[in-house]
């Protein structure tokens, strides 16, 4: 008992670390394991016309008209696929990054597609993006 | 000699314990605790848009999800309180931007019910938004 209290005073500031450092790594896994990292997310821009407006008559030396079905992709009236699109549009905008381009969607098209294509047109280049919906 | 002996195993425990607070600090500066955003959306790809570096403080971020409910912050509401609220917006601060959070699996005609809402209140330019860069593999 006398050497007890004898070594106790000893050391007078020995501090009880283990409750600490249980309590520091229960912490540290928690954080660990809920650590999600995030999405870097980017954003399409697009010009978007009145509901009750019509779209612009349309004029092939200025503007290039896409369409957007259920299917697939239409581009002066013949079907196109993603990669052919990406093509021709890279090569328009060699000419002109500010052509106007119409995108113009069918309510039962997927949303997907549209995005598709404004990344597409985003990739070539072109600024001047219209969708409208039929 | 003794008293080194009475201490048994004589790890020294300082650097442990600084390492495990310096991570400690590090996640707890790190982590996002409560998501705003809905997180059953799965957004489209867009590789090659301008990456979103931060939401600005005017920008009003609506979330459409598969069946074409829409939400933000995570909070649902209906069509027509949706177009309450952009309007009441639009003649508090005039123009803002509006970024749509869309699932690839939603209909045009979901986002397209969004996008005429802020048309008729006023709002001409809108974004969408797409994954640059996947983080989460799983979905």
């Amino acid at each position: 008992m006398a050497r007890e209290r004898k070594r106790r005073h000893d050391q007078p500031a020995a501090l009880e670390m283990t409750p600490m450092i249980d309590v520091v790594f229960q912490l540290l896994i928690f954080f660990i394991v809920t650590l999600k990292q995030e999405d870097i997310l980017s954003h399409l821009d697009v010009n978007r016309p009145a509901p009750d407006s019509k779209p612009p008559p349309e004029k092939p030396q200025e503007l290039l008209t896409i369409l957007v079905y259920n299917e697939g992709f239409v581009l002066q009236g013949r079907r196109i696929s993603l990669k052919d699109l990406d093509r021709q549009l890279t090569r328009i905008a060699k000419f002109s990054k500010t052509i106007s381009v119409i995108i113009k969607c069918t309510s039962d098209s997927p949303h997907l597609y549209l995005m598709q294509l404004l990344d597409v047109c985003a990739k070539a280049g072109l600024k001047n993006l219209n969708v409208f919906s039929m | 000699m003794a008293r080194k002996h009475s201490e048994g195993c004589g790890l020294d425990m300082t650097p442990m314990i600084d390492v495990v607070f310096q991570l400690m600090i590090f996640f707890i500066v790190t982590i996002k605790m409560e998501s705003d955003v809905n997180p059953e959306i799965r957004l489209p790809d867009a590789k090659h848009g301008p990456i979103i570096e931060e939401i600005p403080p005017q920008m009003l971020v609506v979330e459409v999800d598969q069946h074409g409910i829409i939400s933000m912050r995570n909070a649902r509401m209906t069509p027509d309180h949706f177009r309450n609220l952009m309007v009441r917006r639009y003649n508090q601060i005039g123009p803002f931007p509006v970024l749509i959070r869309a699932d690839r699996r939603a209909k045009h005609w979901m986002v397209k019910r969004v996008m005429d809402m802020c048309t008729e209140a006023g709002i001409w330019k809108i974004q969408f938004a797409g994954i640059q860069e996947d983080k989460t593999p799983d979905n």
